[in-house]
């Protein structure tokens, strides 16, 4: 017999969870036999993606029973830290740890708070909710994002905010009949919710969506692609702004109501670039054509509104925005951007004509008794088009195409991640400005909107985000200030680092120059499941909970980590499925601990039951102190009710409170704020920048800062030094996130057994030239003098001018045998540099120039 | 009787390994041995290039040669429903099943090991109870689950849908359906197998 077993099993449950192999929160259950998980699977309840996991996900207890797991408290006994450098650990207890710690603290605290950094990328569900609320009680602002914010959705998120009022946003693959992607591989198991849209776009492709794929690297999106449009790194917004020109001024196909009744396209706007406001009320003007007078945009006494076309008003020719647009964009030919992006002017021309043809303005559709206009055709967007100095513009330039065609929150074009609720027990919904523009209110203004720009002021944060008035982030900036803190104006410095899921030595740019930031900072905690580059460089190390040992109310956030359009909205809860290994314990339950002897917890309490809208009799009781699992379940009742407590929600795993209403699936033509075409606050925020900038004394772009996008060459582009005649840029694969799962061994695997992997792409007519042969050692060297070797491999999936490294491989702590310097890290060939930061966005351009050599 | 059978949709197939791992899971395999691996070849010039993604498994054949090859007898097809299974208790560790396979869908266990090195994790000391060393080790179709009523793992958890399991000699199954509809091929036809998993290009 096959599958023989000489021990009778004793325990075999399945418990519901949440995944935490990546940012995604999927609904999980795991198999647990006689206390050891052998097993997990997707949930086939769950809406977020319907039993489906990925690899990552079907790997992730792996992690959990790592044996180089950090199990103890430890202290480093050799004060030197370096790559390399034994930190000579001495087991310590948890007592003690504390005790260090909280001494620290304390003076701290007493001194200046601000003095205390929070690095992690954990900032969703109750771990991320608890963080904030504990880092706001001690008082200081230091949240330091970690690697993924140097360049993940730095472009993306201010622009959702700006058109569709959320947080995240998504192609709405259930209609749409045309998707273009830039420099993301929705559907191809990355990206935000991927197993929904993994499963949909597989329908919809075989369906006869057509799918076109605009990226350097081919080798997964591109490869299910119609068309794979291979393009220059950095040039997407070129390509957007040509195809915007040939539909607005060669094709004239628009959607003329859309851009009328939802954009500020109507707006008048004065010679200074700024909007022409009525004198009484202060308010935008548009011009009325059937009184031929301009009116207050919200005025009901509108007869027919100018989107087009310039008007007499006080003896000056006051054109409306979108004439402005439509006119700016006219540079943007075909030709044009072809020299710049590679791709032929044909084929853009062609794109275009596809695109609009797609969209079928003035089409409708009919969904649950609602007339809505129906526009399948839609462009997404992501990392590789806007990890790039201009990125924010950049990923307006795309959003704009959807915009022309009317294609933002309709059946089948681009969907914000639930901008309205209207379903127990949250509601929210956008507002229009003063200026009548789409402003996040409630639960979806969590996170920071670009909209209205936040004050300027002198720098307080070292990631400068008093700076960056439009930016969602601005962690970016914290290595250039932790470097040279003088030059932003920084009074203080850190004397603590806390760092937890986020393992900035792998994860941003070189990480020399990292080491050289944390080395200054004098005392570093890290929380640390593997010990990773960044837990090297501690002074205390304490044991982190794996995501399987672990308790979060809420891990998926609904503006972000519920499917956009039709569906369900659902809550979930990761829970434990096994004790913690060793002495680890959840990070931020230990932060709570600390909370008692520094005497915040009652702080932290009252801001989290503001935070969290708790109602009594389940608001936190400053006075009381809760174990995490109470405090997670007074959150749930007081939100779902008595009966729905952590032991409900532990049970079933997550709770269906209803199936999204049409105005809450599409939303657009149920909401009257206005989508900014025309970014005329900008203007406003540059100057507002320019001026404390100046003041200061601090060197700032603040160029970016204007009303009408365009594209702009960034530093790689521009620059190029003879010899260092490729871009490098970085790709994803479907089978690793960030730095933490390339220790797990069943990930490994797979990047020893995948080509692609631990290889540095490079088009095989390229290689050739240079004498390079698929299995040759090569080195790659920047400008600056930083350098990676690795093999070649010679692939016809990549463009002829890029070089393509993958994941985040090549690590470096000695403590990870399986991943210890396997395959090529990418992220040391970038500069820190203030030069190289989207003024906007914070992001940090993420492809540079190299010379390719063999050795 | 069932033949029991798969269609794996080649286009809707992203080669994301989910299935790989599923399994590799699911069955507990020893480091190293993948029973669903996929592989990946590239086709085509710049720019009309693609990788074309290709996940396999054991083919099940009506007309194993891994079966015909083994000198023990330790291979056999179960009559209910076509699954080919080795019984390790069986198998001398002869490899000729290895040799006689045309897909390279058997592979030998050598001998106990951990995927982190020397020590073994507890799932794996629980998984490898169930693997003889010295023997020849494949795909089952997740027998132990079919039996169960269940999907083999690898299709519950693909997130294209590009697996489909099902009775290849019932017509009302959903992968009778799909072979009516769509053209379908075998790999390596010229190997007379007649296998169990068929191909949508």
């Amino acid at each position: 017999m096959l599958n023989s077993i000489t021990k009778p099993v004793q325990e075999d449950v399945w418990v519901k969870s949440t995944c935490f192999m990546c940012w995604n929160t999927c609904g999980i259950k795991v198999n647990k036999v006689d206390g050891v998980i052998v097993k997990i699977e997707g949930d086939p309840d769950c809406p977020q993606n319907w039993g489906k996991t990925c690899a990552k996900g079907n790997a992730g207890h792996m992690s959990l029973y790592d044996p180089n797991r950090v199990l103890f408290p430890m202290r480093r006994t050799n004060p030197v830290k370096g790559f390399d450098v034994d930190p000579k650990w001495e087991r310590i207890s948890w007592e003690e740890a504390l005790e260090t710690i909280t001494a620290r603290l304390k003076k701290i605290r007493a001194e200046d708070p601000r003095k205390l950094v929070i690095s992690t990328f954990d900032t969703r569900g109750q771990s991320g909710v608890f963080w904030m609320a504990w880092a706001a009680a001690f008082g200081t602002p230091n949240q330091w994002g970690g690697g993924a914010n140097y360049f993940c959705g730095n472009g993306f998120h201010p622009v959702t905010y700006l058109t569709h009022g959320t947080w995240f946003g998504e192609p709405d693959i259930r209609h749409c009949r045309y998707l273009m992607l830039f420099g993301t591989q929705n559907g191809s198991v990355s990206n935000h919710l991927p197993m929904d849209l993994a499963a949909k776009m597989a329908d919809a492709r075989m369906d006869g969506m057509k799918l076109i794929v605009v990226d350097p690297v081919g080798i997964n999106a591109g490869s299910k692609a119609h068309e794979w449009v291979p393009i220059r790194p950095g040039t997407d917004a070129a390509l957007a702004l040509a195809m915007i020109n040939v539909l607005l001024n060669e094709e004239g196909v628009y959607d003329k109501e859309f851009l009328t009744k939802y954009t500020n396209g109507p707006y008048l706007i004065r010679e200074d670039g700024h909007y022409l406001r009525d004198h009484e009320t202060g308010k935008p003007l548009m011009w009325d054509l059937a009184a031929a007078r301009p009116r207050p945009f919200d005025d009901p006494a509108f007869g027919s509104v100018a989107l087009e076309g310039r008007f007499l008003i006080e003896g000056k020719q006051i054109p409306t925005a979108f004439t402005l647009f439509k006119e700016h964009v006219r540079q943007h030919t075909p030709e044009s951007a072809s020299s710049i992006t590679t791709i032929p002017a044909d084929t853009i021309r062609r794109l275009a004509h596809e695109f609009g043809q797609a969209a079928q303005i003035g089409s409708t559709i009919v969904i649950d008794g609602k007339e809505l206009p129906l526009r399948p055709a839609a462009a997404s967007w992501y990392r590789g088009a806007i990890a790039h100095k201009h990125g924010m513009l950049t990923g307006l330039a795309i959003q704009f195409l959807n915009v022309v065609v009317g294609a933002i929150d309709v059946p089948g074009g681009h969907l914000g991640n639930n901008p309205v609720s209207q379903t127990a027990p949250l509601h929210w919904s956008p507002v229009p400005s003063a200026d009548g523009l789409i402003m996040p209110q409630g639960y979806a203004r969590r996170r920071k909107p670009p909209y209205p720009a936040t004050k300027v002021k002198p720098p307080e944060r070292f990631d400068l985000l008093e700076l960056c008035p439009v930016a969602p982030y601005g962690t970016t900036f914290f290595t250039e200030a932790l470097l040279d803190p003088k030059r932003f104006k920084l009074s203080y410095f850190p004397e603590m680092l806390i760092v937890c899921r986020s393992n900035p030595l792998m994860t941003c740019a070189n990480p020399d120059r990292m080491a050289e930031a944390l080395k200054k900072i004098p005392f570093m905690v890290a929380f640390a499941c593997e010990m990773s580059e960044t837990a090297e460089f501690a002074d205390i190390v304490l044991p982190d909970a794996h995501y399987l040992e672990r308790l979060d109310a809420n891990p998926n956030e609904p503006t972000e980590f519920v499917g956009a359009g039709e569906g369900y909205w659902y809550w979930m809860v990761r829970q434990p499925v096994v004790p913690p290994r060793g002495e680890a314990r959840g990070w931020v339950e230990v932060l709570y601990d600390l909370a008692d002897r520094l005497g915040i917890r009652g702080d932290a309490y009252a801001l989290l039951n503001a935070t969290l809208d708790l109602k009594e009799p389940f608001a936190y009781k400053p006075t009381e102190k809760y174990s995490w699992e109470e405090l997670a379940n007074r959150w749930m009742k007081s939100w779902f009710g008595a009966d729905k407590g952590i032991d409900w929600f532990k049970k079933n795993g997550f709770l269906i409170t209803g199936k999204k209403k049409v105005e809450e699936a599409y939303t657009r033509v149920f909401l009257t704020p206005r989508i900014p075409l025309y970014v005329e606050y900008f203007l406003d925020a540059g100057a507002e920048v320019r001026k404390v900038t100046e003041d200061l004394g601090i060197r700032w772009d603040t160029d970016d800062y204007q009303a009408l996008v365009n594209w702009k060459p960034c530093p790689a582009y521009d620059h190029s030094v003879p010899g260092y005649d490729l871009f490098v840029v970085n790709f994803k694969l479907p089978f690793h996130s960030l730095s933490y799962t390339s220790h797990n061994a069943l990930l490994a695997e797979l990047s020893e057994k995948n080509p692609y992997a631990y290889s540095v792409l490079l088009n095989a007519d390229t290689a050739r030239k240079k004498g390079i042969r698929s299995g040759d050692r090569v080195r790659l060297e920047t400008e600056e003098g930083y350098e990676v070797e690795g093999q070649a491999l010679l692939t016809e999936c990549i463009h002829p001018e890029v070089a393509g490294i993958a994941g985040c491989f090549g690590r470096k702590s000695k403590a990870l045998q399986l991943s210890y310097k396997k395959g090529v890290h990418f992220n040391t060939l970038l500069p820190h540099a203030t030069e190289r930061i989207d003024s906007l966005s914070a992001a940090l351009d993420s492809c540079v120039r190299v010379k390719v050599g063999r050795l | 009787m069932a033949r029991l059978g798969m269609v794996i949709d080649l286009a809707r197939c992203v080669g994301c390994d989910a299935c790989t791992v599923a399994c590799q899971t699911e069955n507990g395999t020893p480091p190293g041995i993948q029973y669903a691996p996929v592989f990946r070849k590239e086709v085509g010039k710049f720019p009309q290039a693609k990788v074309f993604f290709l996940p396999t498994l054991c083919m099940h054949c009506d007309d194993p040669p891994c079966m015909k090859a083994c000198p023990t007898s330790a291979i056999s097809k179960r009559k209910k429903d076509g699954i080919v299974l080795v019984d390790q208790d069986k198998c001398c560790g002869s490899k000729a099943c290895i040799a006689a396979c045309p897909y390279g869908a058997l592979h030998f266990y050598e001998k106990k090991s951990g995927m982190y090195g020397e020590k073994i994790t507890e799932p794996e000391e629980q998984a490898l109870k169930k693997f003889t060393p010295g023997t020849a080790q494949k795909c089952t179709f997740c027998s132990h689950r079919v039996d169960r009523g269940l999907e083999p793992a690898c299709v519950v958890t693909c997130p294209t849908n590009c697996r489909i399991f099902g009775d290849l000699d019932n017509p009302e199954s959903r992968v009778s359906q799909l072979l009516r509809e769509r053209n379908s091929v075998a790999l390596r036809p010229d190997a007379g197998t007649d296998p169990s998993v068929r191909y949508l290009p």
